[in-house]
């Protein structure tokens, strides 16, 4: 779809290659799995630890203009829907190629209903927006 | 912004609509069986997107 999946974490690339061999639901990743030990790139983000020295559940879109579109952040032990991080990516794709669309949250996926923003829609996003 | 993260002790973090200072990061490769590297400047030469996925650690859930 045009991205490109980094998952990063303080782990050395040789753990990751060690966990990606041994971990059954890992047998057919296709994404990189990236190495940020110094935590360097965590802390740019603002997703790191410094307490645990680990990172926190974080997850960026950047557009291929370099833009930072999108973040998510959990802390604690409560894991991602990574349905939802695709739909913003499909979304944040949509509305690249369309400028002048919005995509409102119940869009999933391209021909779902989308928003012009203007006069005419005030008051009426309730009937444009795939609710009613 | 931040510019030179290893050496800037008064960290500021980005915020949505910056532009993403590039960054270098050591990768493991599955597809390849090797170890290799992630550019943020290479993948927007390439005009591709970029989803980061952090995570605490290895050998833990998503």
């Amino acid at each position: 779809m045009g991205a490109d999946l980094v998952t990063v974490s303080v782990d050395s690339i040789e753990v990751h290659l060690a966990w990606q061999r041994h971990e059954v639901g890992l047998k057919n990743v296709k994404y990189s799995m990236g190495s940020d030990q110094s935590g360097a790139v965590s802390q740019m983000f603002g997703v790191y630890d410094d307490e645990a020295g680990k990172c926190l559940r974080g997850s960026f879109i950047i557009s291929p203009e370099g833009k930072l579109l999108s973040s998510e952040m959990n802390y604690g032990d409560v894991g991602r829907n990574i349905d939802e991080l695709m739909r913003k990516f499909k979304a944040y794709l949509h509305v690249s190629k369309h400028p002048v669309k919005a995509c409102p949250s119940k869009w999933k996926d391209e021909g779902d209903a989308t928003l012009e923003p203007g006069a005419k829609l005030v008051g009426k996003v309730f009937k444009e927006d795939g609710t009613y | 912004m931040c510019c030179d993260c290893e050496n800037n002790e008064d960290l500021i973090s980005l915020a949505l609509g910056d532009e993403v200072p590039d960054f270098t990061i050591k990768t493991y490769e599955p597809t390849k069986g090797d170890f290799g590297e992630f550019t943020l400047a290479k993948t927007m030469e390439a005009k591709r997107w970029t989803i980061l996925f952090f995570y605490p650690g290895d050998f833990t859930f998503v």
